[in-house]
């Protein structure tokens, strides 16, 4: 091999690394290495002194291979990379040994400290030997969106995006835009209407040439990777079915949800008494303008349960978060409606966390909403009230306001059922690619800095599909994935990082133990060259089939085996 | 005046003798070479003594085939005896190359070993329970035999190797190759591997490969094979895919898994390692429990990992 | 002078190595033992390692990566965990004892595990003393 020209600078970081490891030592002993032409120790290397120093190196010296003693490579990796790129060097010649966070600061002798960051240094020496050059890769980026899904999400996405005068594919299952909001009638906290909302917008997705809206329709499948998808959709139900093949650069998954199943809960008779309704069939009573029980009558008494499958260990551990104000929003619009009628509102926690939704809470026990407060664990019992009473259903609860148990009286009785990820989503995760927490719910790339990414690049989340959310949540979703989307469109083409897989098909024997390994599906299987190969767009780099392949013919960029074993032998 | 014969040895170490045998069986092609070469040494065909070695010049072999590990210091002086008169040292076969099958033995101790071929075997005779020595005294003075060495080792371990040759044994097609390029003097650069692909069996195996994933694995007798499917998704443990192919994927198209006798892949330092890695890849499961249950239905892990290359290995014996 | 062992410790990128980041920058002290290889994500970690780190001399090696079900890349720590129980096998095979090797789930913010990880183990390998598998593979040809 030939010979290389090592540069090694060991950071002082003040007297963070030299108040415990001998900076100066550790520069001498790796200085004797082979290959290393330079050796210094420095007070703050990252300092731009400390930068032009090791820039100054490589010109005057012609380093090819630069070490970085220092603090830990997550801190300043990306700044010493620019220095080498500075100076003419390709960044990934840079090698860092941690002998900050992993050394100096953890240990108390000095002697053992300063040996370990030597080995430390070694390892790094002896890695950087076997640096390749790597240059970032890009690959061009299709302007069209598909979104999966015609909610109040997927609507906001795609008009979003039509409006930047890009294409979309707006794939909906039903026959009509609009998801679950399409069923509601007032919106909480500020009783607009949920048709007024939704229909100027439907409106305009349907004159939007941009938007291709296809109803009855189903994604078959998503291939390809970030930029470059092709996605199958179905259209139509038995016998009539086309299938539409789009070429697509992102996806953003807009599925929603589905209501909790009321009648999974025995206690409350869901489906048995049959004024017990849920919070959907009351949107229904609603919309209709006509409040009123099975037997045509208006109630006299109307009682709302809160947290019908939420906040249970039963059913769902979490909060649905709409639900609170949702049952507000039916106490008006059961007194507006019935104005003699007493309205119970039956919850464990008030959930008003919202712009505008204490006011709201307020506004609600001003016109005479009845609160009564139930234990987490302790639902309340409905049955059937006797000829002497003059309502049709009591219900027994425990109200933690009074401490009283008490039974209040029915007619009409509304269980606020909670949202849960619909039962096909797992197939949704497996198209496209992404994952479902325990709860079924999408994850996001990061929770709070990455809310509408995932881990595939390209596939974007929006609305309820995610997690339990409102519509201004939903809407803000949308809009900030479709924002995503068009500032990777606005620079016409996508950076692959430069650190990935890549399997030499000279090697391969195409025994596919690769291919089920990969998290990211970035591995193909050629029936005809019976080789494997990576797609480089779709690799993480996690190396997880380099460890895993027999014939150790798929290589990690930058983590190769060699540069490993050589990291080895170093720190031993 | 006819050209000069080439001048051939070939020698055995530890091993069974089926190297020899692979040599034989390139059938009439033998007498080609024959034609070809003088065969100096061939302890298992023709005559010669070791004395008749030591009395040749340095470098007056052409070639040597060395099969068999390196066992005992008999191996250890003939290895370097035919190294000092060979200008070319090929290791022959698994055993020369890896430590084959008699490498399993550096599982043991030297002492485990005595102690169980001649004191504690039931196969012996009452009451004769002699551990051999290196030196005897008796009549007719004092007699010595070759010491028996605390493990067994490569012949790249004693000697340097020009080309290695794998197999157990080799497939005599390989032979032939290789015997050829020997006689017509188009081998590869030195320190090649010759007689053997560059890729895995799984390559050559007509064998269908699809998803690999296993919840049961299955020695070749607990299970009814399809003989279209690779034998690794039907959980029986083949060692093909991290096997270099040359073999001709004799074992896989005669139903039985690959053992892995032409050794590990050029890029790869340990067969066992991957063999670890080939069959913890297919394994169904994320539950450590489940995991540990499946691959318990794995029997003697080091005996499929390393079973003919121990001594090659990255820690070479067991402790 | 008394046997300090030494380990070298294959962390995870995003999980384990940054929890020994965290121990860094908590100032957390433990034993200097451990020498950190880090790597994208555990199931980087090739047996291979493991066995060269023996070869090398390492008296111990630590694998350590996110924990199950929060791995940065969706499940390779569930392939290193698939891994583990035949290269323990193995090794125990090769005579090397089990407390030598661990695999342990450090997260981000788990500094202070991944100190008690390392404290415990370079006091368990201490008590045993160096691992021989490297004076094995080296011993005087006249001894054979």
């Amino acid at each position: 091999m030939e010979e290389r020209r090592i540069g090694v600078y060991v950071c002082n970081c003040g007297t963070n690394i030299a108040k415990m490891v001998d900076c100066e030592a550790v520069a001498r002993e790796a200085e004797q290495l082979p290959g290393v032409v330079a050796a210094r120790s420095y007070k703050y290397m990252c300092s731009n002194p400390g930068q032009e120093m090791i820039q100054q190196d490589i010109r005057d010296l012609k380093l090819d291979r630069v070490v970085v003693a220092a603090c830990s490579p997550r801190m300043h990796e990306l700044t010493f990379r620019g220095a080498l790129q500075g100076a003419g060097l390709n960044p990934y010649f840079l090698e860092m040994a941690n002998i900050r966070e992993q050394c100096s600061w953890v240990h108390e002798d000095a002697r053992a400290a300063t040996s370990k960051a030597a080995a430390l240094t070694r390892a790094a020496v002896k890695r950087v030997v076997f640096h390749e050059p790597l240059e970032k890769r890009y690959v061009d980026m299709c302007p069209a969106t598909l979104v999966i899904g015609g909610g109040v999400a997927g609507i906001t996405a795609a008009l979003e995006l039509a409006g930047a005068d890009q294409p979309v594919y707006l794939v909906e299952r039903e026959d009509h835009l609009g998801g679950n909001v399409a069923r509601v009638d007032l919106t909480a906290p500020y009783l607009d209407s949920a048709r007024d909302i939704l229909a100027e917008r439907i409106a305009r997705v349907r004159e939007n040439s941009n938007i291709r809206v296809l109803l009855e329709s189903e994604v078959q499948q998503v291939t390809g990777f970030v930029g470059n998808f092709t996605a199958t959709i179905r259209t139509g139900r038995d016998g009539e079915v086309a299938t539409t093949e789009a070429r697509i650069g992102s996806v953003i998954v807009c599925t929603g949800y589905q209501p909790f199943d009321a009648a999974r809960v025995q206690s409350y008779g869901y489906g048995w008494f049959p004024n017990v309704v849920t919070s959907f069939d009351f949107e229904r009573m609603l919309r209709s303008g006509r409040i009123v029980t099975d037997k045509g009558a208006p109630p006299r008494y109307v009682a709302i349960v809160h947290c019908i499958g939420s906040r249970s260990q039963e059913f769902h551990p979490y909060c649905s978060r709409v639900c609170c104000m949702t049952a507000l929003k039916y106490a008006h619009e059961a007194k507006s409606a019935l104005p003699e009628a007493y309205v119970y509102d039956l919850y464990i926690d008030m959930h008003a966390f919202g712009k505008g939704c204490e006011d709201f809470y307020r506004r609600s026990a001003e016109i005479k909403t009845i609160f009564l407060m139930y234990r987490k664990g302790s639902a309340p019992e409905i049955r059937q009230a006797g000829p002497k009473y003059d309502c049709e259903m009591l219900i027994r609860v425990n109200d933690q306001l009074s401490g009283e148990e008490v039974d209040i009286p029915a007619d009409l009785v509304v269980l606020m059922v909670g949202m849960e990820s619909r039962e096909d989503a797992g197939k949704v995760a497996r198209m496209v690619n992404i994952s479902q927490d325990k709860d079924g719910w999408f994850i996001e790339s990061h929770p709070k800095l990455d809310p509408v990414a995932t881990t595939t690049d390209g596939v974007f989340i929006a609305g309820a599909c995610q997690a339990p959310k409102d519509i201004t949540d939903s809407v803000a979703q949308a809009r900030a994935a479709a924002a995503r989307i068009l500032g990777k469109i606005a620079r016409g083409r996508i950076e692959v990082d430069a650190v990935f897989a890549e399997v030499d098909e000279e090697r391969c024997s195409g025994c596919r133990m690769c291919n089920e390994l990969c998290p990211y599906v970035a591995i193909e299987y050629d029936e005809t060259k019976k080789r494997s190969h990576v797609i480089s767009a779709l690799c993480k780099a996690c190396g997880t089939c380099v460890a895993s392949c027999p014939s150790g013919a798929i290589k990690a960029r930058h983590f190769t085996d060699q540069q490993i074993f050589a990291q080895i032998e170093g720190v031993l | 005046m006819a050209e000069r014969k080439l001048q051939v040895a070939l020698y055995w170490g530890a091993a069974c003798g089926g190297c020899d045998v692979a040599v034989l069986d390139t059938n009439e092609f033998i007498l080609d070479v024959a034609a070809a070469a003088d065969i100096r040494l061939w302890p298992i065909a023709v005559d010669g003594k070791y004395q008749d070695v030591e009395a040749m010049d340095d470098a007056e072999l052409d070639v040597t085939l060395f099969n068999g590990a390196v066992r005992n210091s008999e191996n250890e002086h003939v290895a370097k005896l035919l190294r000092r008169k060979s200008k070319i040292m090929v290791a022959f076969g698994t055993c020369a190359h890896l430590g084959g099958i008699p490498g399993l033995a550096n599982q043991f101790s030297r002492e485990e070993i005595m102690e169980r071929a001649y004191l504690n075997n039931p196969s012996l005779e009452v009451g004769n329970r002699t551990l051999p020595q290196t030196q005897t005294d008796c009549a007719a003075g004092q007699l010595e035999i070759p010491r028996f060495y605390a493990r067994v080792y490569r012949l790249a371990d004693v000697v340097e190797v020009d080309y290695t040759v794998p197999g157990c044994p080799p497939h005599p097609s390989q032979v032939k190759a290789v015997l050829t390029a020997v006689v017509t003097g188009t081998l590869p650069p030195r320190g090649a591997v010759v007689g053997a692909s560059e890729r895995a069996v799984c390559d050559d195996c007509p064998r269908k490969k699809e998803e690999k994933r296993v919840a049961r694995f299955y020695r070749p007798w607990q299970i009814i094979q399809d003989p279209e499917r690779c034998l690794l998704e039907q959980g029986i443990l083949c060692a093909g895919s991290v096997t270099r192919s040359g073999c001709g994927v004799r074992c896989p198209n005669s139903n039985m898994p690959c053992r892995g006798c032409y050794g590990p892949l050029p890029n790869v330092r340990d067969q066992g390692a991957k063999f670890i890695s080939a069959v913890s890849s297919i394994v169904d499961s994320k539950d450590p429990e489940e995991i540990d249950r499946i691959l318990a239905g794995v029997p003697d892990i080091m005996g499929y990992a390393y079973r003919f290359g121990l001594p090659g290995s990255l820690l070479q014996r067991s402790l | 002078m008394d046997f300090e062992p030494k380990i070298v410790g294959f962390l995870c990128n995003w999980c384990s190595y940054t929890g020994a980041d965290l121990a860094g920058t908590s100032r957390i002290k433990y034993e200097p033992n451990v020498r950190v290889i880090r790597v994208m994500c555990s199931a980087r970690v090739d047996p291979t390692f493991v066995l060269k780190a023996f070869e090398q001399g390492a008296d111990g090696v630590l694998i350590c990566g996110c924990h199950p079900g929060d791995c940065h890349y969706t499940e390779g720590n569930y392939k290193t965990m698939r891994r583990f129980p035949l290269l323990k096998r193995l090794l125990g095979d090769y005579g090397i004892e089990p407390e030598r090797v661990r695999l342990e789930w450090v997260s981000a913010s788990e500094g202070h595990r991944f100190a008690e990880i390392v404290n415990d183990m370079a006091a368990k390998i201490r008590a045993m003393g160096p691992c021989l598998a490297r004076p094995a593979l080296t011993e005087d040809p006249a001894q054979r």
